[in-house]
């Protein structure tokens, strides 16, 4: 559908921290207490409320698809709920052009008592399917879920794998004009996550507008054209997807706050400050090359011996966790005399084929603090297609020329 | 700019009567899991619809025989079949309000998650409560003309009666399933008026057994001139445009304007509390 498209227009949202008035016996106190003092005027925060979501706007036009990170608590949901219309703004628009599919607790209609077959229309209706639509779909959705001898066994004793892969299944099959994803991306096994991530891969370049919330940076990565940093509620970050995972997952607190992608994002207390970070062979290699980082940085004071003025860091996006971590102390290497520096410092990537964030740090060894870092920069490694896992071991494999003669 | 939409009733209502008509599919299918969960894994399968009103008429027939007693007037086997008539659409009014209720509760995680006309949770649980009572018409039906009673035109007054409780069963039930979101105590009063509201409308005994005084007032009770008039039409064959003066004193026990009473109360009701529901729906995931 051309004109498909979802804008948030200075949308704001607010809470209530606590209870609310649950039953009648504290409703009318708290009636009377209002009816007595003048309350706050509407927009503003009466006490306990908060804004979950401050001042956020977007658009979302046919090709593009938005994805949406954070922490937790930083408005992630709330933002997705109120796409769906789950809820509805405290100021602001929300509009969205054209029939809404979400992937979003995908089998949250199931009812336990009823068969995998009746919970399929059941849910696609929930999800605004015409039943008919359903029907015609359905060979279709259940040879996806891929659960075809169990369809006729009421989901109460399915496993939630099986209640997911179905819920996902029927999800995957609407023919929305804009789609909405939450944490959907991890349902099921291996097998499964790669089968449901290749169809909203799929429905995402179909060209339709696409809303991703989702903690698996590396699918971002994947599957997004731009992306927003949400951090308590307040949008820190836009731009393309890699620089804003970049900024999402630096440590340091303080970057967040403004230009954090910007260059030389020093902490104040250490003598280093990096200036940046930049891969020459480009941010695509494939698995077991070389690559070259090169880190310029100035030295501000005097080195303690207790300090690595210089350290590479390398970041999986997939977990989050440091998978290599080398620096100048370990190495034996020294800093040169002088005011700055530049190093090229050769890695190769005997990775498993994902993105990775690298950055250059300089760390206090008796705190282990964190005293500087540089921007980090975004590395993929491609798929070599010579061995599935999370290193590259370089396996070379021979044959002894006695098992051969003793075989013929 | 971001001000909100203005609403009016009738473009609220417009957008109800919408919502229903995208949500067939929907409502037909919660229908159908409400109706099916009922019965799987039930011993009794669909004897359970006739469980609840055939309960009704043996406490009814306790309550005429010690009538009778203390009256000094024999037990008819027209009193049974009164009773019978009026405990069908009695266990539909009580069974509706009592799965319309929690419908919003039960189904929390669908309410937070994922969006869709909120309206055709109770409705569904209204309808599913319709096949029951289809049901129990039926078995009444069979039953009738062994107890003496017979068709007559009559029975034209049956689906207009019908229609009635079913708007006035419709609206207490989307009323007092968004009040029980909002406060969960809603639920124990709704108990309480499931458990007693039978000694407040005449399904065990009739209108007219309250006397000249008190008859008028057990017909307030919206529930009331619809029961009374679903006897007087089917056991009674008699037109309900015409009044029934009762003995002694020649009291008039029904008036047309009851009917009238209870219409307004069903239409009426089930237009507020469309409107009602409605206008709350986007504050459910919040107060949830």
């Amino acid at each position: 559908m051309t004109g498909a498209r979802i804008a948030f227009d200075h949308v704001w949202m607010k809470f209530h921290r606590g209870e609310m008035h649950d039953s009648l016996r504290d409703l009318l106190p708290a009636l009377a207490r209002k009816a007595l003092q003048r309350g706050p005027a509407a927009a503003d925060l009466a006490e306990g409320d908060f804004w979950a979501v401050r001042d956020l706007s977007f658009e979302v036009l046919p090709g593009q698809v938005l994805g949406i990170i954070g922490a937790n608590g930083s408005g992630k949901s709330t933002t997705l709920r109120i796409l769906t219309k789950i809820l509805e703004p405290t100021r602001g628009r929300c509009t969205i052009n054209g029939r809404v599919g979400a992937l979003i607790e995908v089998s949250a209609g199931f009812h336990g008592d009823l068969t995998g077959r009746e919970n399929v229309f059941l849910q696609g209706a929930i999800m605004g399917l015409r039943s008919r639509d359903i029907a015609r779909k359905f060979d279709e959705i259940v040879e996806f879920s891929g659960i075809e001898a169990f369809i006729d066994t009421p989901v109460k004793r399915y496993s939630s794998g099986m209640n997911a892969r179905l819920g996902f299944s029927i999800a995957a099959h609407m023919d929305p004009d804009v789609l909405i994803i939450d944490e959907v991306l991890a349902v099921g096994d291996y097998l499964f996550q790669e089968r449901a991530f290749g169809r909203i891969s799929d429905l995402a370049e179909s060209g339709i507008p696409v809303v991703v919330v989702s903690h698996q940076l590396d699918r971002i990565s994947q599957l997004c054209t731009d992306a927003i940093l949400l951090e308590r509620g307040v949008p820190t970050f836009r731009g393309a997807p890699d620089d804003c995972i970049a900024a999402y997952v630096q440590p340091s607190p303080e970057a967040a706050g403004e230009g954090a992608a910007g260059a030389g994002a020093a902490e104040a207390s250490g003598p280093i400050a990096f200036r940046s970070a930049v891969i020459l062979d480009g941010a695509d290699i494939r698995s077991g090359d070389w690559c070259t980082v090169r880190v310029e940085g100035v030295v501000h004071g005097h080195v303690a011996p207790t300090i690595d003025p210089l350290l590479i860091r390398v970041r999986s996006l997939t977990t989050g966790k440091v998978v290599f971590v080398s620096g100048l102390r370990q190495l034996g290497l020294e800093l040169p005399q002088g005011r700055g520096f530049v190093a090229n410092v050769q890695l190769q990537a005997n990775l498993a084929p994902g993105s990775y964030l690298i950055e250059a740090a300089s760390l206090d060894t008796l705190t282990r603090q964190n005293l500087a870092h540089s921007p980090a920069t975004m590395l993929r490694v491609t798929d070599p297609g010579t061995f599935r896992g999370t290193a590259q071991l370089n396996a070379r494999i021979e044959f002894e020329p006695a098992i051969r003669e003793r075989a013929g | 700019m971001a001000q909100p939409r203005q609403r009016s009733m009738r473009s609220d209502l417009a957008e109800i009567i919408a919502d229903f008509g995208r949500s067939r599919d929907l409502l037909t299918q919660l229908t159908l899991r409400d109706i099916r969960v009922r019965y799987k894994q039930a011993a009794f399968g669909f004897a359970w619809a006739l469980v609840i009103p055939v309960t009704i008429v043996l406490a009814g027939l306790a309550v005429r025989v010690a009538i009778s007693y203390a009256s000094g007037h024999a037990l008819e086997t027209q009193q049974l079949a009164r009773m019978a008539v009026k405990s069908i659409p009695w266990a539909f009014f009580v069974g509706c309000i009592g799965s319309a209720t929690p419908s919003l509760v039960g189904n929390i995680t669908l309410v937070t998650k994922i969006y869709f006309p909120r309206e055709v949770l109770p409705i569904a649980a209204c309808l599913a409560q319709t096949f029951d009572t289809a049901i129990g018409i039926v078995a009444v039906a069979l039953v009738l003309p062994f107890l003496g009673v017979h068709a007559s035109v009559q029975l034209l007054w049956v689906p207009v009666l019908l229609v009635l409780l079913w708007a006035l069963a419709a609206a207490a039930g989307l009323f007092l399933s968004c009040a029980n979101l909002f406060f969960r105590d809603v639920k124990y009063m709704v108990q309480v008026f499931l458990s007693f509201g039978i000694f407040f409308t005449p399904v065990l005994v009739d209108a007219p057994m309250f006397g000249p005084r008190f008859a008028g007032i057990i017909m307030l009770n919206p529930v009331s001139p619809i029961l009374e008039g679903l006897r007087l039409a089917v056991v009674d064959q008699h037109n309900l445009l015409e009044p029934v003066f009762s003995q002694p004193g020649n009291w008039i026990s029904w008036h047309p304007w009851y009917l009238v009473y209870s219409a307004i109360w069903a239409i009426g009701g089930l237009l507020l509390a469309a409107l009602f529901f409605h206008r709350s729906e986007r504050r459910f995931a919040l107060y949830v």
